[in-house]
Formats: C-alpha cells, sequence, structure tokens
C-alpha cells in the first residue's frame, strides 16, 4: 500500500538529479498555493526527510516530543482532546496546536499570524522551552551524529551538509503534502455523492451564517478576528495585537479552517471550548462584545436549536477520513498512525 | 538589495581594476575596547554596566572615493561579533582608489526576514532571530546592570524590525579622515585596513536618551527598538 501511494505521487519522466519530484495536486477550483516552491521543489527524498524529521523525538530536548506528539494524524494533525500543548518536563504551552492541513495555501502561521513563512515555524516549537526546549544548534548535532540522518540529507540534497535550512525544508516538504481535500463535502462538490437532507440544510444555513469568515473551499478566509472572546487572565494572550503592536488588534486570533472539524476539539486559540455545542453557545450567548468585536458579530450570531443541529450535520461531512488514515503521512514503518502518538 | 543593484548600475560608477582592501571593526566604550564579561563600565547617566553579548548585522558595504563615484564591495550580510574575533574583519576586493566615505546598512534587508531560512551569517541557529514573530535581530547588547530593575539585574537589548513603521535597518555612512585611503605603499592603492570603531555608548544616549533603570528589556520591534536603532546608528567612525 505506501509503496502503490508513493509510486502514485511521482511525476513520471524528471530523472538525472538522483531525485524523485513530487506534485502538490491542486484540487479542482482551489486558488494556487502560495508557498513558493521553487525554492524548494518536492522530492520524494525531501518528502521522506521531512516525515522522519516530523516524528523523530530526538529533535526535543530530553527525547520526548516530536513534532506528531501535538500534531496527530488521528487529530488531523491537531491535539486530540489537549486544551494547551504539552512540553517538555511537564510544561504547558499557552495554545491549542492547530490542524496542520492544507498548508500551501497559507503564508502566516500560528494564532496570531506571527510566523512569516513555512520553512521557519519548525524553529518557534523547537526553541521554546515550553515545547520541544532545544537549540536548533544542537538537533543539528544529533542529526549529523545520525549515519542514517546523513544518508537522507544527501538523497533529499545532493550532499551530506545538514544545516538549518536544509532541516527545515524537507519538514516543510512533508507538511505541505497533507492536503485535506477528500471528505464527503468535497466528493459532494465534485458530484460524486450527495447531502443527506440535514447536511444539505446545514450547508445552506452555513453559506448565509459561517462562510464569510469561513470560506470555502479552505474553509477559513485566513483573517484575524475578534469573536468576543474574553481573556484568559491566567494566560494573558492578545493575540495578533503582540505581532503588529495595534491595539485595535487585541484578541484578534487566525480563523481556523473547519476542515476536520469534528475531531479537532478542543476548539479557539487557546482550547477553551470542548465540543462544537460550546462554539455555538459562545456565538449565539456569550459573546463579550466590545467595540473592537468583529463588525460582523456585533450583535452576537443569532443561531436556533434547529440549525445547530442542521449545521453540525454538515461540519461532520468535512472530515476527510482518506487524510486521517493516509498510509503516506504515518510514521515512517507503520500504515496507519498508532495510538502511542499520544502519549502526553 | 534594491538599492544596491540601482548603485551597481548608476552612472558615476567606473569598473576598474581591483585590488584587496580590508575593513576592521573595532568595539569600543568611550575609547576603551570591549571587553566581554568581565568589564564594569558606566555610560552617561551613571549606570554601572558589564557586556555579556555584543553582536550587529551590516550589509549592502558601499565606498565613494573622491570625484563621487560609488562602488558596491559587499551585498551579503555578515555578522560582527564581538565574541568571535574573526568576525571583525572583513576582507573585500575594491576598484575605486582614494575614498572618501564608507556606508552601509547596519541590519538585514527585508527579503531575507520574510524569505525563509537562511544560511550563513543569517542561519537562525546563530540566535539572531524572532522565531515567534519572524525577523531578524539586527542588533544585541546584552549583559548586566544593578541599575536594571529585572530578573537578575540583567539588560537585553535586542534591536530589530522590517515593517512599516518599525523599520529599525539604518543607513550608516562614515567619512574616511583626509589622505587616510589615498595610496599603499610603493604607490599602490590602499589596501587598509580601515578600522571603523563602534561606541557603544551611543546605544544609550546617540539621539534621545534610553536608560537601563527605566529600559532594560527590548525584544520586539517597535518604538523603543527604533529609539535604539537611531542611537546606535550614530555609533560608528573613522579615526585616523
Amino acid at each position: 500500500m505506501t509503496i502503490f501511494g508513493i509510486c502514485a505521487m511521482l511525476v513520471i519522466g524528471v530523472a538525472g538529479t538522483g531525485t524523485h519530484p513530487l506534485q502538490l495536486v491542486v484540487p479542482s477550483g482551489w486558488p494556487a498555493p502560495k508557498y513558493d516552491f521553487t525554492k524548494n521543489p518536492l522530492t520524494l527524498e525531501g518528502f521522506l526527510l521531512g516525515r522522519r524529521l516530523f516524528y523523530d523525538e530526538r529533535l526535543s530536548k530530553d527525547s520526548s516530543v516530536s513534532c506528531a506528539s501535538c500534531h496527530q494524524q488521528f487529530g488531523a494533525f491537531a491535539t486530540f482532546e489537549h486544551p494547551l500543548s504539552h512540553g517538555v518536563g511537564n510544561t504547558l504551552t499557552s495554545r491549542n496546536a492547530p490542524a496542520l492541513q492544507n498548508l500551501a495555501w497559507q503564508s502566516a502561521f500560528m494564532w496570531d499570524g506571527g510566523i512569516n513563512h513555512l520553512d521557519l515555524q519548525p524553529l518557534a516549537p523547537l526553541t521554546a522551552t515550553n515545547e520541544m526546549g532545544e537549540t536548533v544548534a544542537n538537533v543539528l548535532v544529533k542529526l549529523r551524529r545520525d549515519t542514517g540522518y546523513v544518508r537522507m540529507f544527501r538523497e533529499a540534497f545532493g550532499d551530506t551538509v545538514v544545516n538549518t535550512q536544509r532541516m527545515t525544508k524537507a519538514l516543510s516538504q512533508f507538511v505541505l503534502m497533507l492536503v485535506s481535500a477528500n471528505s464527503k463535502y468535497d466528493r459532494v462538490m465534485r458530484g460524486e455523492d450527495s447531502f443527506l437532507l440535514p447536511e444539505k440544510l446545514g450547508y445552506g444555513i452555513f453559506k448565509q451564517k459561517c462562510s464569510s469568515c469561513h470560506r470555502e473551499p479552505l474553509f477559513t478566509d485566513l483573517s484575524y478576528r475578534n469573536t468576543g472572546l474574553p481573556l484568559d487572565t491566567t494566560l494573558n494572550d492578545y493575540g495578533r495585537m503582540t505581532i503588529t503592536g495595534n491595539k485595535q488588534d487585541s484578541l484578534k486570533f487566525r480563523v481556523p479552517s473547519l476542515r476536520n472539524v469534528a475531531i479537532t476539539h478542543p476548539y479557539g486559540h487557546d482550547g477553551r471550548f470542548f465540543s462544537l455545542l460550546s462554539i455555538f453557545e459562545h456565538y449565539r450567548k456569550n459573546m463579550v462584545l466590545s467595540p473592537l468585536t468583529d463588525s460582523i458579530l456585533q450583535h452576537r450570531l443569532p443561531l436556533s436549536n434547529f440549525e445547530i443541529g442542521q449545521l453540525t450535520a454538515f461540519l461532520n461531512t468535512l472530515t476527510d477520513t482518506a487524510f486521517l488514515t493516509n498510509p503516506l503521512f504515518a510514521p515512517p514503518g507503520y500504515n496507519i498512525t498508532p495510538v502511542f502518538i499520544h502519549r502526553h | 538589495m534594491t538599492t544596491a543593484l540601482g548603485l551597481l548600475l548608476a552612472p558615476g560608477y567606473k569598473a576598474t581594476d581591483h585590488h584587496p582592501l580590508t575593513i576592521c571593526f573595532h568595539n569600543t566604550v568611550g575609547g576603551r575596547p570591549l571587553e566581554l564579561s568581565t568589564a564594569v563600565y558606566d555610560n552617561r547617566f551613571g549606570e554601572p554596566f558589564s557586556v555579556e553579548q555584543f553582536k550587529y548585522y551590516i550589509c549592502s558595504i558601499r565606498v565613494t572615493d573622491r570625484e563621487g563615484n560609488q562602488e558596491l564591495l559587499a551585498a551579503s550580510v555578515h555578522l560582527v561579533d564581538q565574541a568571535d574575533t574573526a568576525s571583525l574583519t572583513l576582507r573585500l576586493s575594491c576598484g575605486l582608489k582614494r575614498l572618501r566615505s564608507i556606508a552601509f546598512v547596519l541590519g538585514v534587508d527585508s527579503t531575507a526576514n520574510t524569505g525563509g531560512v537562511m544560511t550563513g551569517d543569517l542561519d537562525p541557529m546563530r540566535g539572531m532571530f524572532w522565531t515567534w514573530n519572524s525577523g531578524y535581530i539586527y542588533a544585541r547588547l546584552e549583559g548586566q546592570s544593578d541599575s536594571a530593575v529585572s530578573p537578575a539585574h540583567r539588560f537585553s537589548w535586542d534591536v530589530g524590525g522590517y515593517k512599516t513603521n518599525a523599520n529599525a535597518a539604518r543607513e550608516v555612512v562614515v567619512s574616511i579622515p583626509e589622505g587616510q585611503a589615498d595610496e599603499g605603499s610603493g604607490g599602490k592603492p590602499y589596501e587598509g585596513p580601515i578600522t571603523i570603531e563602534a561606541d557603544l555608548l551611543k546605544w544609550f544616549d546617540g539621539k534621545t536618551a534610553v536608560r537601563l533603570s527605566a529600559s532594560p528589556t527590548c525584544h520586539e520591534p517597535g518604538a523603543l527598538a527604533m529609539r535604539i536603532a537611531d542611537n546606535y546608528s550614530n555609533m560608528f567612525s573613522i579615526v585616523h
């Protein structure tokens, strides 16, 4: 299965460099990706190196945390059931790990958009004392001592140089391939399936009440918005304002994609919502309104119990089981991501 | 980088035979050579301090000769690090003679701030980079001061920023004293070394006063970083 899957991803006909080019297939009707692939062409070798790095706990200070510890395939590469991500030595972060999907269409990262390039993203969790707690220099030392890694760097990049840029480019190659575009919703849009009545009604309500922020086909417009979340005074996370220094950006956070939303709970930048129902209650009742609340939510978001039911039916159609169980995205040596990944 | 290319193509530029030119950076505190860790200094406000780290990025190094011709010597970014002796000397190649001034940018080009992970002196591994709010730290002054009301009395000034209204990159021009770079031995072009002195006391009062007691920490782009950048952009000079 794995071999077959990899072969299916190969673009036949380009040879000579010793690498096997991969192509990111842009789903029909989607915009052009924002990632600049000319600076980091996808190859099978780069992807496999990135996947190994992604699943390697040795990248952390005490070999206890990998990227995959908080980004679990069965949770759409978010953390299954954790509100705040866990770091080395019983530390906690102040944020909920977001799902990793369709990152090629995104140009800023983190809940506050503070990171301006996908290749830079791994450096934040690698070095944060409450995440992986390691230095980049030490990570490179560990990789250079491992002949298996040195071989994979050579296969991916042509020689045995192991540096920050190559490590992060390989990680980007892996996460760039994490495309989720094969849910029931997608099949319906392609004319290969049809909605049940509640799903269809829910889609109508979604387009009327949700899609101005959770815009199709990515189910986010990638903007930063204040949705009336009161400040948690134990976290003091002001979101976008921390990056821009602009008071108007207080408590704004990136609109998350709703793809795979049924399995990416808890929700919100700090994971304060444990269920979709609690999100709906927030929007219709609990929002704390202020002049900085997003203009389209100034009267909260009225939702009837009927609408909540139909919306829930629709949101369940965004679960992409082909993505959640794709063996290519499982740890090296596995066909399906094992549950023991989730051990914190 | 656009600026640099423009200069290369400027009508005043003359392509000539190139000769080596060595430029050295000499970091001082009010004229005394900078010693890391051990020495204690005072700034103009009577605040005592010691220095653990002193680093800054320079790029786009240009020279101008007596006739006003300009030449770009090195567009690439170089990290000057007081703890790394080799980093204090730059060996360049120069076509112009009888130099009048040297110009450079203290900071990192905005394209490098938005272009992902770089290599060499710009490798984020060197720590001159903000991982949570992407961008390079252009200059760092870190140490301890009894005047700093902060944990362990540490002060930490990391200055950077590339966005509009928070761009901390600074253009620096230093004049070469009359006659110093006219001629080398035996009538050959002057090959240096030209020593550029950087007086870190200017960080505190090069333009406006920034006191350790009031601002022991600068860890993000913004108003304080801009004030410190304005200050330290005045720290360079060439002494005969």
